[in-house]
């Protein structure tokens, strides 16, 4: 039977019997056994945070397991410090990451291409380039998809007028490009989508680094930020420290205040809110609403939410046995959808999926997460957070975790912003081990 | 009473640690470098896996954010006990970090890094 008639095959069934009734029984016949005399193979989809990790860390556990990662990317461009890139501060090369140390240090296959399905039944995943993989375990981080039917207005063309920029490269540079051109005394309009999103501090640090770089080359310009929810991550913190550092320059609209962003005119950059208010913008940022990447669909491991539901203990997708699912694409609340924690879960994906290859049980899992926003190069805050499971929830212990000090020192929000730098080069370290 | 180890190790604990630190010297817990009770290495090392996000594979890279790998393990745990107790003034994350984890899981912690390349 060829590759298409399988999945075509798959596809009927599922429609015969209901995805319903028939996930229990996939998920019924548990891990299936490796094919004898190898310790396994490892299909990774997607080399950012989650899935570069969790090869990586596959790998350090039992080098005799074959990781093959897919990614269609030669070069991985991080969202972290991108917004860096888009205030000028930084270069868009210092923030790219290739894949040389995963193969030449640690024997991962990469295959540029991009995974179009998987079976979950065969266990196969088809690629760009017509092949067809088979794997013993299936690990998913594809992060993020837009959703560009949520919000009207926003399609793939206006993305290239009015740039979300929340996957970074192309749409940086072209972000940058436009902040560049725009005249001194127009307004940088951003429009932030409802939870969950990837990176909940991300528009408010990305708002902060616009202004400071208007503070220093565009004067009488201003940042409006349309909110589609009535509080965000660290607004203590950001709002007084735009105060302190900005003055009226930031302009912050939530829920209430009639911030929600309902249509989007990207050709003439202008944006309508819930109760027909119109705003014009010099530069216009829409950071849209989101679900689990693509493929995860695919899969059939994301639930109605447009997100995948996991076994906490170790991020096997609750939906299809064998698959495991890290990053952003995840249902892991309290954690949030950032590098940190996608980098962190690729580990306790990755220490599951050998100890299910070696047959021998699973280790208690663990996670941290701390994400650092910069309000300019040397102000610093950040959210920290300490996860472990009980009862198979994801807990944070009491009395751990939580913000910078309200009151802090002004060294304090200087380290931050010092160590805002140590940890990205050590998470990019620790995650492709290259800098370009 | 140090032996000339002991003696540079104390040199690199900060001043308001030290009393702290001669405790547990006495206590004997810096002679023990064996892989703490409790914890397998696997487990350690999940649990140590979230501490390279910061201090690099293994804790090694060495920058702003100081290598925490093959630091005497007295040191490790004399500084992550500070933070989870609140006793280390110039603490900014570590402090909301070292409590989400108990006195043992800070120990085999601490162990594990000073023991990176005895495994
Ligand atoms: C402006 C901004 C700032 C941020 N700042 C921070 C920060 O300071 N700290 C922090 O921790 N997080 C930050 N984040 C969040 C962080 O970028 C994400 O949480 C992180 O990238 C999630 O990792 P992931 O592996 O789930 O997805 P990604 O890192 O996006 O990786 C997914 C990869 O999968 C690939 N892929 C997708 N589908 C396929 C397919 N079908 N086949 C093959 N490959 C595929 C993609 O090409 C991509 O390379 C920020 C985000 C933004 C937008």
């Amino acid at each position: 039977m060829s590759e298409e008639n399988k999945t075509l095959s798959r596809r009927s069934l599922l429609k015969g019997v209901g995805a319903a009734s028939l996930l229990p029984i996939l998920s019924a016949c548990g891990a299936t056994a490796v094919s004898k005399g190898t310790a396994g193979h490892v299909v990774v989809v997607g080399g950012g945070f989650g899935g570069a990790t969790a090869a990586k860390y596959i790998k350090r556990g039992n080098p005799a397991i074959a990781v093959t990662l897919i990614e269609p990317k030669k070069t991985f461009y991080t969202c972290p410090f991108s917004n860096l890139v888009l205030a000028g501060e930084r270069s868009l090369d210092s923030i790219g990451h290739n894949y040389q140390e995963l193969k030449e240090v640690y024997g991962v296959e990469v295959v540029h291409a991009y995974a179009e399905d998987v079976d979950p039944v065969a266990h196969t995943v088809r690629l760009s380039t017509g092949s067809t993989l088979k794997y013993d375990r299936l690990v998913l981080s594809p992060g993020i998809d837009i959703r560009w039917d949520a919000l009207e207005g926003y399609d793939q063309a206006a993305a290239e007028l009015a740039p979300h920029a929340w996957q970074a490269g192309e749409q940086t540079r072209l972000l940058r490009r436009q902040l560049e051109a725009m005249d001194d005394g127009d307004t940088f309009i951003l429009s932030a989508p409802a939870n969950p999103f990837r990176c909940p501090p991300g528009p408010y640090e990305r708002a902060s680094l616009i202004a400071h770089y208007f503070s220093q080359h565009k004067p009488r310009s201003k940042v409006l930020i349309l909110d589609s929810k009535d509080n965000f991550s660290k607004q203590g913190l950001f709002t007084s420290a735009w105060q302190e550092v900005y003055g009226d320059r930031i302009e912050w609209v939530g829920l209430s205040g009639d911030g929600k962003v309902v249509r989007v005119d990207a050709q003439k950059r202008e944006v309508e809110t819930e109760f027909g208010t119109r705003h014009k913008a010099g530069v216009l940022n829409v950071v849209p609403p989101q679900k689990a990447g693509k493929i995860a669909e695919r899969a059939g491991v994301t639930n109605s939410s447009g997100w995948v539901p996991v076994n906490p203990r170790t991020f096997e997708a609750e939906l299809a046995a064998d698959i495991y699912v890290v990053g952003d694409a995840t249902v892991a609340a309290p954690m949030p959808k950032s590098g940190f924690a996608a980098n962190a879960q690729g580990k306790v994906a990755a220490a599951a999926i050998v100890a299910s290859l070696e047959g021998t049980s699973t280790v208690d899992p663990h996670w941290a997460n701390t994400c650092y926003s910069l309000i300019n190069p040397d102000y610093g805050i950040s959210v920290a957070g300490v996860y472990r499971l009980e009862n198979n929830e994801i807990v944070s212990p009491q009395g751990s975790g939580g913000l910078s000090a309200s009151d802090a020192d002004g060294w304090v929000r200087r380290a931050e912003a010092e160590y805002a730098v140590g940890w990205y080069n050590a998470i990019s370290q620790d995650t492709w081990g290259t800098r370009l | 009473m140090f032996s000339k180890k002991t003696k540079k190790i104390l040199n690199s604990v900060p001043n308001h640690l030290k009393t702290g630190f001669y405790a547990l010297v006495l206590g004997g817990f810096l002679i023990s470098s064996a892989q703490a009770e409790g914890f397998s290495q696997r487990q350690v090392e999940v649990m140590a896996g979230s501490c390279a996000n910061c201090h690099g594979t293994e804790g090694r890279l060495a920058g702003v954010v100081p290598a925490i790998a093959k630091r005497p393990a007295g040191v490790l745990e004399a500084q992550l006990l500070a933070f989870k107790r609140d006793e280390e003034p110039r603490a900014t994350v570590m402090d909301r970090i070292a409590k989400g984890y108990t006195e043992e899981e800070l120990r085999a912690l601490a162990h594990y890094f000073a023991n990176l390349d005895n495994k």
